[in-house]
């Protein structure tokens, strides 16, 4: 890199990913599962929760979603600290849990999903489905599920992306370094890079290179996918 | 129709259910540290595991020539981090009461830290006393409170002036400065001439402050661990303010640089020649090494001299930084733990390549009465004998240091006032009463009661 | 309205169905929200010190947050990065979404792309890098400014982090925002468009007077993200903290300061209240934001 221009990229390359026992290789697929794993998770239940919002007049219903209104407006890091010592008092911090069970949270998933289903989900195509002797479940998956893809490949995208990039929230989870997602790791290096202390190794080209790296899987899940995602970020604002 | 709704309910349920029950199976089992995940290969693949965290560059060597030479214990050993980084991580384990590791490197100054938080195990009872005759009475007391033991004591950080023999041949400094008002002297001459900073005002290196203003006759903290509510703090004391103000007088006129030290910015001065002295501890030049220093044009140009002076008639040796192996309270096995603390960086071929590489000073007697480290020429201070000429005479005349329970919260308000120093925002004396106020409100906070 | 038990018993399995697709996010809601934000007001009633015990004492540490200098100097950032920030990031992602929207070559496309990647990139990865950029002896800055035999400013000094932070989270934000408004303004109808024009309005005209109060929901979304983002600052902060020289302190905004607080000091108690204290200022700010704009309304409908 600039200070380092003798090393070529290729054997930065390899340096990367055999360093320290090929740790960076481990980050990025705890990143890839915490993104997956978070990302999947919270858009079943966003999905779940905007249907039901969206199509069941039930009891209780406006008082849930104003309380979910509320919810995006917490701050979320600021959930964090009290998070981690409830995670703390029931034995999670330290495993993969402590990171992908927070983020199933996605109120925001769910607020794009209610409004999404509202307009492109016609109650009338229910209830024909429901006529003609479907349950709520096949009404659901056969009916409504195929008509949201727009808004289902958003929601993904952003909650993996949430997940992908979220630092604060195993920053503090986690201490085992083969936990660590690709955030965190990098976030680590350039603290013992700052302190001269990669034992003899100089860790600055390493986190050049590990954050070229790291980016590029969600640029590619981007521009593969911007047909969808494109359309669905104009949900929440044309109401 | 009751029944699907039941269905398409359950299904949602199940979903999340299945999320929260495999969560179950993340806690730790019966021995945790069986599968534990270790930087190290584990040499002797039976003998139960020990975890250990600790940061000196040469930990890799250290921990395995503890694994060759014991079949009854192994080392896990993992680098979460130099000093504050690994504190935090530390003190978070302790106040989850989980996560932390068997045995962990501590500095002598945040011991009384997690003393008084109960996170250590007394080692005494397993067998700590047995190697107190390998250390100096100063050594010892660092790491002991009345008979009770906490750490076992690796290495030192009697401080030098490391200096470039270029640069003061170049501006016509004959000899390195014996005194402070040499020091600012000289600092002054070179500038004159057009020459580079003599030396910095690093703010996130605050011990290093704390040490400069205790060899002035400064005695910041009061404490005795055995009445563990009760501390002293002079934090603005005359020698305190002198010694800032001397500091702040470099700043202002351009003397002495106000870069954060041990950053890729600062180490890249140090090898260019920016910066004519750096007032260290003798275990610097090995972390310098790693990260490159000494090894192209400026190989062979330093050399290191005994600290400046206040009163050379009355010299004083201070120290910065230098740290043991602790056993936390969390061990599973605390004697095994205690055998690890007590032995690993303690066999005579992982301390040697410490002091031949500058990466520890080592505390143990039997190597710094020994001949062969007095007259070792090192190739870092280009042949000189440093060791027996400077930092050998300069631990032998440390008196020791008392230290605070809250030893981080201080050195994060010292660095605050350096970087408003460094900033020509404030004046000594100011910065040491701010430092004063800001830890006598927390200390009182904390229930202690502040003499 | 009168119901028959068959109404009555339909509305009960409406009820049922529709908590039973709720349930899932209602647990998730209950245990990582609700919970969190119980569990950290509990803590916040209680204060402990190193040489104390634990003591009930409920209003203790939000006494001493609201009279911290570190809490209330964090929220004077905060508060100050977010009045400042904010107009620059919506008038640029604006700007850029309008000319986006104008024009439709294939550069535009690359552009609106390229523009928008920075989304894509972790706030952590970005900080580090920008840290090199702003580096004075290895980053461009320092060359550039040596080439006119200049001294190059340190971006993260306490004298220039202010504009240092500001230019990262821009780049950071900007292009999401702008995509948001681009899409936006691609569900404007087109026919108002010529409308205007037969009116004889030009380019600029429309813009400002369809264009911009067509998107004003889209606007707004914007702002209280950013707004309640902005306030809760941390992530770059504390990447660039151990290389800014100083100029990021622990209690540089009110996030880090009570990470710092739970995890060096080991004051969870204390942090829980700083953590509630954000909370409450945060819901305060976004709630002056919105009645300012007398938009509740439309946003919460």
């Amino acid at each position: 890199m600039w200070f380092d221009k003798n090393v070529g990229y290729l054997a930065n390359l390899q340096d990367l990913f055999t360093y320290d026992g090929s740790i960076y290789l481990h980050w990025i697929g705890n990143s890839a599962l915490y993104a997956v794993a978070g990302g999947v998770g919270s858009t079943i239940v966003s999905i779940l929760a905007g249907y039901g919002f969206a199509k069941f007049a039930f009891r209780g219903r406006n008082l849930m979603f104003s309380l979910l209104l509320g919810a995006v407006m917490v701050p979320l890091t600021a959930l964090v600290i009290p998070t981690f010592i409830l995670a703390s008092d029931a034995g999670l911090t330290n495993t993969i849990w402590a990171v992908i069970l927070p983020s199933l949270l996605n109120p925001f998933g769910v607020y794009l999903m209610r409004v999404y289903i509202g307009d492109a989900v016609p109650d009338e195509l229910l209830d024909a489905a429901r006529v003609d002797g479907a349950g709520e479940l096949r009404t659901f998956l056969q009916v409504a599920l195929p008509l949201m893809r727009p808004a289902i490949v958003t929601v993904l995208l952003l909650s993996m992306v949430a997940t992908w990039n979220n630092y604060f929230l195993p920053l503090v989870m986690l201490s085992d370094k083969t936990l660590y997602p690709v955030t965190v790791g990098i976030g680590v290096w350039q603290g013992l890079a700052s302190g001269n202390n990669g034992g003899g190794h100089s860790l600055w080209s390493l986190i050049v290179m590990g954050s070229l790296i790291s980016v590029v899987p969600l640029v590619i899940a981007f521009l593969t996918l911007q047909r969808y995602w494109r359309g669905g970020l104009s949900i929440g604002s044309l109401k | 129709m009751k029944k699907r709704a039941l269905i398409a309910g359950l299904t949602a349920l199940v979903m999340a259910a299945g999320l929260a029950a495999c969560s179950g199976g993340g806690g730790g089992g019966a021995d945790a540290n069986a599968n534990a995940k270790c930087t190290n290969k584990i040499i002797h693949k039976d003998a139960p595991k020990v975890t250990a965290w600790a940061w000196y560059p040469n930990t890799q060597l250290v921990v395995d020539n503890f694994n060759k030479s014991h079949t009854d214990v192994q080392v896990c050993w993992n680098n979460v981090g130099q000093g504050g980084d690994e504190y935090d991580k530390f003190q978070t384990a302790v106040s989850a009461k989980k996560g932390a590791p068997d045995v962990v490197m501590l500095e002598a100054d945040h011991l009384a830290n997690y003393v008084i938080q109960g996170a250590l195990v007394d080692i005494s009872k397993y067998g700590a006393n047995k190697v107190k005759k390998n250390f100096s009475a100063g050594a010892w007391k660092d790491v002991s409170v009345g008979d009770a033991v906490y750490a076992a004591p690796i290495d030192g950080g009697p401080m030098g002036l490391i200096y470039r023999k270029d640069i003061f041949a170049k501006y016509g400094i004959t000899k390195p400065p014996a005194t402070w008002d040499e020091y600012a002297a000289d600092a002054q001459k070179v500038k004159d001439a057009g020459g580079p900073l003599f030396g910095d005002l690093g703010g996130n290196v605050p011990a290093v402050m704390m040490a400069l203003q205790i060899q002035k006759g400064a005695h910041p903290f009061q404490y005795d661990p055995t009445k563990p509510k009760e501390v002293g703090v002079k934090l603005d004391d005359p020698a305190s303010k002198q010694v800032l103000d001397y500091w702040a007088g470099l700043v202002k006129k351009g003397l002495v640089g106000t870069a954060d030290q041990f950053t890729a910015e600062y180490i890249s001065g140090v090898v260019g020649g920016k910066y004519a002295t750096y007032v260290s501890a003798a275990w610097a030049p090995g972390y310098l090494t790693g990260a490159g220093v000494g090894k192209g044009n400026d190989k062979g140009q330093f050399a290191v001299a005994p600290l400046p002076q206040w009163d050379p008639s009355n010299p004083v040796s201070v120290n910065w930084g230098g740290s043991a192996f602790a056993v936390t309270t969390q061990a599973k096995d605390k004697k095994l733990a205690a055998e690890v603390a007590l032995g690993l960086d303690a066999d005579p071929a992982s301390l040697e390549n410490g002091w031949k590489n500058l990466v520890i000073f080592p505390l143990n007697q039997t190597v710094l009465k020994s001949k062969e480290i007095a007259d070792y020429p090192l190739d870092f201070f280009g042949g000189q004998k440093a060791y027996g000429e400077v930092y050998i005479p300069a631990e032998n005349g440390y008196k020791g240091f008392t230290y605070s329970p809250f030893q981080v919260y201080y050195y994060a308000q010292l660095q605050k006032q350096l970087t408003a120093i460094n900033g020509g925002k404030i004046d000594g004396a100011g910065a040491a009463a701010a430092v004063q106020d800001a830890v006598v409100k927390y200390a009182k906070q904390q229930g202690f009661t502040v003499k | 309205m009168p119901t028959s038990p068959a109404q009555r018993a339909a509305n009960r399995r409406r009820t049922l169905t529709g908590w039973m697709f709720i349930l899932p996010f209602t647990l998730v809601f209950l245990v990582f929200l609700v919970a969190p934000l119980l569990y950290a007001f509990y803590n916040s009633l209680f204060t402990k010190g190193l040489a104390t015990g634990t003591v009930f004492a409920p209003l203790d540490n939000y006494i001493k947050a609201f009279t911290d200098p570190s809490f209330l100097g964090g929220v004077a950032f905060v508060v100050g990065f977010s009045l400042v920030l904010i107009p620059v990031q919506m008038i640029i992602s604006l700007a850029i979404a309008l000319v986006l929207d104008a024009v439709t070559t294939r550069f535009a496309r690359f552009a609106r792309l390229m523009i928008f990647l920075p989304y894509a990139i972790p706030a952590v990865i970005g900080a580090i890098m920008w840290g090199f950029l702003y580096s004075p002896t290895f980053g461009p800055l320092g060359q550039l400014f040596g080439l006119v035999g200049l001294k190059a400013p340190f971006l993260l000094d306490a004298s220039h982090v202010f504009g240092g932070l500001m230019n990262i989270v821009t780049w950071q934000w900007a292009g999401y925002y702008m995509i948001i408004i681009y899409a936006a303004l691609q569900g404007i109808d087109p026919t108002l468009y010529e409308a205007a024009r037969i009116d004889g309005a030009n380019a600029r005209q429309i813009a400002l007077r369809i264009k911009l109060p067509l998107v004003t929901n889209a606007l707004l979304l914007i702002l209280v993200f950013a707004l309640i983002g902005t306030l809760q600052f941390f992530t770059e902060p504390s990447v660039l903290r151990t290389i800014s020289n100083g100029g990021i302190t622990q209690d540089f905004t009110p996030n880090l300061y009570a990470y710092f607080t739970a995890f060096s000091y080991a004051q969870f108690n204390y942090a829980s209240a700083l953590s509630f204290a954000l909370g409450v200022v945060v819901f305060v700010c976004v709630y002056i934001f919105l009645f300012l704009t007398r938009k509740r309304g439309s946003f919460l409908s």
